[in-house]
Formats: structure tokens, C-alpha cells, sequence
């Protein structure tokens, strides 16, 4: 049986793409046929960070629309086995998304034996995003240490509880909250919102903390999700939370400001 | 037998009045419909009596069924009209309309016309949520209280005909007492509202100098003005 997990915000630019690709990345990683969709029509950005926007023929739309098949339209991930890619339409937007299309290709994807399917919203909390949570059984809550993404979050958690078909059915999306861009530094100095402050204001389970990192920006530009860069912080808290994800106890990491040792503070 | 079937007692139920300034029929809905507007939820098949006493004469100009078809076009249900010369009143029963005793007697309609319309309250006097209130979310309870047992965040919304209580921060727009209850309370476990409102007396927290934010709080109505003290 397929698991659909949407990653959400509400804002723009919290992480979203990043968090979808290395969370997808990590699930094939640990050898389940996982698939990512790109729900943000008309300003695709999912198949760069995957580094296969040269490889894009077909697009959810065509599938949608049934121009092309879902076989024709994923595109299989160079870096990873098991890991499927379904790039969004650049030259159409978001109303080309309807329930029943989205449906049918939900349906197309567990007929296929997807293990995962993850489903990437845009920012903003209309038809694509909506679109993208409607089938949802787990969330993924993409949050920044700031208090307007907080906000958008929590709009986000209420659409959770109301516009999905869990929700019209009487059940609830398994909420998730994962926090990126943590920088421990500027939480010490009061720049930004410390991790309990977070918790407090949107009491979902905390599922990850990924830090502020030079690396993510790097692998955005190279097309390589984050979390195949193993040396980098950012990747280990990815990995980190792909493996909570599944159900494993791994106690949280880069929430304190990290000491510097004698020679570090002596040459920067 | 039918006895149990059916029961017909002599009750004072809270309906809304409105009070007609204008016999003009386009003015009245459009003042109605800002009215509506502004607070859609309070407002939706809620029943309506007319009340033409400040009309006096100007009764005459009035044309009771576009007057009527108004009232139902916006979504209220017209239960009755009052205060209208007798010469009129012909014309209102003929426009369908129940003849309601003016006020300071029991307000039973006198037409045969039954016009009991009214929401039936299946005896719930009390809304309990268990999740938290989010932001853009909004509970209406007009019925009675609502409880909380999480917290309510910024940028949501509780509106309750009663009380309303909160085991947990309340962060966002909390109204008590809608209809006009006076004695409602707004209780929390935290006090971070932005806005607090018993029947229709509000303040915004941010203008209130008192240092119970942050603080197990209790807001209550005295005279008209909000009183807010700490629950322990």
C-alpha cells in the first residue's frame, strides 16, 4: 500500500523542493520505490533540483490530461535507484490540476507498487496547494525559525484538518513538523525563533532540524540533493529525519551553538 | 395520541429585530446586507422580526413582499412583522407575513400562519474542541459555550453564543456572548488574545494595560466595560 506524504509550508522559500528531493532521495535510498511529484505548475523547480530538468518530456499535466502515460512521463533519478520523478508543466498553472486528474494518477502510482509517493505543494494555500494535500496521509510541515512562516504553518495545519480527504472522511493527516534553516547562533542572539518557541506555537511533533547550511545552496546549483552530500550537516539532519520518518528513535542534532575548539578560535 | 406528537407552548426566544428606518425597499436590503456582511456566520438562516414603529405613516409606501423576498434573498428567514398601522395590515398578511403583537407582550404570531421557522437546538449547549484552533480557522457555537482544550493561535477566531473557555494559551480573536449574553465569560490558561468581545463589548488586548498577559485569565463584563482579572 502507497503512503502519500505531502510537504507543505504555506510560505515560499522555507525549503520545500529541497525537502521533498532529499526526503524522496532518502526513501530510495533505503530501497523503496519512491516518487516525487512536483505540484507547483507553472514554476517547476523540482526537476532542477534533481538535476534532470533536461530529461523532462512529459509532465504531470500531459498525465493529467492523458497525453502521455505515467510511464512515459516519470522520469527515472540518475543518482538513486527506486526513485521516480514527476516534473511539474512550466507552460500551463495551477488550474490545470483537478481532483479527479490528480486522483488518477495517485491511483496510476500505487497500481505501479510505489512504496512512497511525495508530493512537493507550491507556496500559498490555493488550488496547488490544496491539490497537492488532498490525498495525503502524512504532512510534512516545512517551517523557517521566523514568525511569518509560523503563521503561514499553522494556516496550513488548519487546511490539513479541513480540506483533505482524510479530513472529509473523518480521519486526520498525520502531522509532522520539520524545521529548516536553524541557525543556533542567531536563536542564542534572539534573531530568531528558538525551537520550543516553534513547538509551543504549533504543538505538532517535531520531526527534524535541519541547520542553516552553505551546502544546501551548493547542491541546489548542482542538481544533487542535499542528502546524498553525507559530509555536510544539512544531509546528516535529512538523513536524520528520513530515518524518524520511518519509525527509528534518533535523538535531535545541531540545536547548540557549536563550541569552537582551541585552533579554531585561533584562526577562524 | 396526538398529544405527544405535537406540543404548542408560549416561549420568549431571542430573534433579531429589524428596525425599519426607510419604507424603501432597496435601501433596507442594502443596509441589511452590509449588516450580514460583516459578520456572515451570525447572520445565515437566522430569523428575522421586522419592526415598523419608527415608520409610522410612511408604513404606507412600503411594498411587503419585495420587503419579504429581500429578507429571504439575504439568507435570514422573516418570522414576523410588528408595529404597523392597521391599514397596512391587510396588505402584509396578504404578502405572506405574520402578524407579530408589538412589543412588552409574549411575541406569538396571531395569524394562523405558522411562521416557527426558528433553528431546533437538539439540547447541545456546549461545543468541545480538542485540537487546536489555528490560525484562519473559526468555531462557531451560538448555541451556548465552547471549550477548548488546546490552544488557539493567531489569526483564529471563536465565536460563541456563551461562554468560552480555553485550557490552553488563546492567541487569537475570542467573542463571547454573541447574541448579546452579558453574563459570558472568556477563560483561559493563557492570555495572548488579540481581541476579547462580550456581547459585543470589545478591546483589543494590545490596548488593555494589565499584566496578566501571559497569565491564567478570566474576562468578564461589567456595566460596559471588560474586567480582566486572574483566575487564581
Amino acid at each position: 500500500m502507497s503512503r502519500i506524504v505531502v510537504v507543505t509550508s504555506g510560505k515560499g522559500g522555507v525549503g520545500k523542493t529541497t525537502t521533498s528531493a532529499a526526503f524522496a532521495t532518502g526513501l530510495a535510498m533505503r530501497g523503496y520505490k519512491t516518487a516525487v511529484i512536483d505540484f507547483d505548475v507553472g514554476l517547476r523547480n523540482l526537476d532542477l533540483i534533481m538535476g534532470c530538468e533536461r530529461r523532462v518530456v512529459y509532465d504531470f499535466v500531459n498525465v493529467i490530461n492523458g497525453e502521455a502515460s505515467l510511464k512515459q512521463a516519470l522520469i527515472r533519478d540518475k543518482h538513486t535507484e527506486n526513485l521516480h520523478v514527476l516534473p511539474a508543466s512550466q507552460t500551463r498553472d495551477k488550474d490545470a490540476l483537478t481532483q479527479e486528474g490528480v486522483g488518477r494518477v495517485m491511483d496510476g502510482l500505487r497500481d505501479d507498487g510505489f512504496d512512497f509517493i511525495v508530493c512537493d505543494s507550491p507556496a500559498g494555500i490555493e488550488r496547488g496547494a490544496h491539490m497537492a494535500m488532498y490525498f495525503a496521509d502524512d504532512a510534512v510541515v516545512v517551517t523557517n525559525p521566523e514568525v511569518s512562516s509560523v503563521r503561514d504553518s499553522d494556516r496550513i495545519l488548519g487546511l490539513l484538518q479541513s480540506k483533505t480527504q482524510k479530513a472529509e472522511q473523518g480521519g486526520n493527516v498525520r502531522e509532522h513538523l520539520l524545521i529548516t534553516r536553524y541557525s543556533p547562533t542567531r536563536v542564542a542572539s534572539g534573531e530568531m525563533l528558538g525551537m520550543e518557541d516553534i513547538l509551543e506555537i504549533l504543538a505538532v511533533p517535531l520531526i527534524g532540524v535541519v541547520p542553516e547550511s552553505q551546502s544546501v545552496l551548493q547542491a541546489s546549483n548542482s542538481g544533487t540533493p542535499v542528502i546524498l552530500d553525507k559530509t555536510s550537516d544539512a544531509g546528516q539532519a535529512y538523513d536524520d529525519f528520513v530515518r524518524r520518518f520511518l519509525g527509528e528513535t534518533v535523538p535531535h542534532r545541531f540545536l547548540e551553538v557549536e563550541k569552537k575548539g582551541f585552533l579554531k578560535r585561533l584562526f577562524g | 395520541m396526538s398529544a405527544d406528537v405535537v406540543e404548542i407552548k408560549g416561549e420568549m426566544t431571542l430573534v433579531s429585530v429589524l428596525q425599519l428606518a426607510s419604507p424603501d425597499v432597496a435601501k433596507v436590503r442594502q443596509g441589511l446586507q452590509q449588516k450580514r456582511d460583516s459578520v456572515p456566520q451570525l447572520f445565515v438562516n437566522s430569523p428575522l422580526v421586522v419592526d415598523c414603529s419608527s415608520l409610522g405613516d410612511a408604513c404606507q409606501r412600503l411594498d411587503f413582499q419585495a420587503l419579504r423576498e429581500a429578507i429571504v434573498d439575504l439568507g435570514f428567514i422573516p418570522v414576523g412583522i410588528r408595529n404597523i398601522p392597521d391599514a397596512c395590515q391587510e396588505q402584509a398578511v396578504l404578502a405572506g407575513w405574520a402578524m407579530l403583537r408589538p412589543v412588552r407582550q409574549s411575541a406569538i404570531p396571531r395569524t394562523g400562519r405558522p411562521a416557527v421557522q426558528e433553528p431546533v437546538t437538539a439540547g447541545k449547549s456546549i461545543e468541545v474542541i480538542e485540537r487546536p484552533v489555528r490560525s484562519g480557522q473559526q468555531v462557531y457555537f451560538p448555541d451556548g459555550d465552547i471549550v477548548v482544550l488546546q490552544h488557539t493561535s493567531a489569526g483564529s477566531e471563536i465565536l460563541a453564543g456563551g461562554s468560552v473557555h480555553v485550557y490552553g494559551s488563546l492567541r487569537g480573536r475570542v467573542l463571547a456572548g454573541i447574541h448579546g449574553d452579558t453574563s459570558a465569560r472568556i477563560f483561559c490558561q493563557k492570555l495572548e488574545a488579540e481581541l476579547v468581545a462580550i456581547a459585543g463589548n470589545y478591546r483589543l488586548l494590545d490596548e488593555i494595560e494589565t499584566d496578566l498577559k501571559g497569565q491564567p485569565a478570566m474576562v468578564w463584563l461589567e456595566g460596559e466595560k471588560l474586567r480582566i482579572a486572574p483566575m487564581f
